[in-house]
């Protein structure tokens, strides 16, 4: 089952994820100027709101990974490294 | 962990120093790490000339002169594990923007006809040459792990060592700057971009909201944001996110612009071309850096050529 979570400390409010996601996946809670995943069912996860999201605060798990055959292998792997 | 300390050699390159610094900002928890660790080589603590056999090999500042790379080789050649620390031995740091120049340029530059330079000639011993290019030390030797930040914030110096010492997978972050700072993003009426030093921006709202570029959603985050938290727009010193780095269609430029055009009235067009016109800035500690300096995008020269013609 697909799994989509927001770092609620992370989430700056700027309801972009809101903007660009197909499904409508989103909610926004006023009190709190924070994002919410309201539906994840309408999920398809395209990782749209991943790459749009400015803090990063987005995050999936198993979702099926499309192999992006533009990416560098070798940048890719150095990034296992990383402290 | 056993009895026997774990031996630690540090080396600094062509970089400022700050980096050592940094690791003297551990404040008290520097003693935990020193139970653990024995330091053999330090630039800045011992006076040990030669190159100790050790575990642990931390390198910072990046490739610059020939002296650099015999230093870096022979660390290799000496210990066990190298981090490259900081953004200069990861990405070629700031003066990776003198990739823009050539080296006669740079050396005319600096040693004749600097404003504020009486002398009138390069000096040719003291000093190891010039390289013709900043090079980040993983071009040059094998790396194990990568430590960016300018310098990087002792919270990930003390967790990267630690986990080192312990034998652990590192908690490494991959949030961006805006992850840790404490401005709301909303949404704004916004028209224009704005320099710093265009009135007082609100402490409490995002600096793209209010039309002043920042690079806070660009940058990886091991500094813990403090400057838009002080009133700073983030300057991208620790180098980009991880999509930045491993995505050719993402770009510093087109990220930034994407994200401040839906925040505010301002065009994607504009904000794209006002950073192209500054790009020396804001591409500035991660351009030596292969990631960035070979994306099929990146055309810092022929930006500069365009603004000089302007």
């Amino acid at each position: 089952m697909l799994e989509m979570t927001i770092n609620d400390k992370a989430c700056r409010g700027c309801q972009l994820c809101l903007d660009v996601c197909p499904t409508q996946c989103f909610s926004f809670d006023v009190n709190t100027s924070k994002a919410r995943v309201a539906i994840l069912e309408n999920c398809i996860g395209c990782l749209s709101c991943a790459f749009i999201c400015p803090s990063g605060a987005i995050s999936h798990k198993h979702h099926h990974e499309v192999k992006n055959f533009y990416r560098n292998i070798e940048f890719s792997l150095r990034m296992e490294r990383f402290l | 962990m056993s009895g026997e300390k774990i031996r630690l050699n540090t080396e600094w390159l062509c970089d400022c120093g700050g980096c050592h610094v940094a690791l003297v900002d551990l404040h008290e928890k520097i003693l935990n790490v020193l139970e653990a660790v024995q330091i053999l080589k330090c630039p800045v603590l011992t006076d040990e000339k030669g190159y100790p056999e050790a575990d642990i090999g931390i390198l910072t500042g990046s490739v610059r002169t020939e002296h650099d790379r015999h230093a870096a080789a022979l660390m290799r050649k000496k210990c066990r594990t190298i981090i490259a620390f900081g953004t200069c031995a990861v990405y070629g740091g700031l003066h990776g923007a003198g990739l823009a120049h050539s080296r006669e340029e740079i050396m005319d530059h600096v040693y004749r006809h600097s404003p504020s330079t009486r002398t009138d000639f390069i000096p040719d011993n003291s000093v190891t040459s010039l390289e013709k290019m900043v090079t980040p030390i993983d071009e040059v030797i094998d790396v194990d792990l990568y430590l960016p930040g300018c310098p990087p914030h002792p919270h990930f110096i003390f967790e990267g060592l630690s986990a080192l010492i312990e034998n652990r997978t590192p908690k490494a972050g991959q949030e961006s700057v805006c992850a840790g700072c404490r401005r709301t993003m909303v949404k704004t009426e916004t028209s224009a971009i704005k320099e710093i030093t265009d009135g007082v921006p609100d402490n409490a709202t995002c600096f793209l909201s209010q039309g002043y570029i920042c690079q806070g959603s660009v940058t990886l985050d091991r500094c813990l944001a403090p400057c838009p938290n002080h009133g700073m727009p983030c300057s991208g010193c620790a180098g980009p996110t991880m999509q930045v780095l491993t995505e050719p269609t993402r770009d510093i430029r087109t990220e930034i612009s994407e994200r401040m055009s839906r925040l505010t009235k301002i065009p994607y067009d504009t904000v794209k071309d006002h950073l192209e016109r500054s790009a020396k800035t804001h591409y500035a500690y991660a351009m030596a850096s292969k990631m960035i300096g070979n994306k099929p995008t990146f055309l810092i020269r022929k930006w500069i050529a365009e603004g000089e013609a302007r």
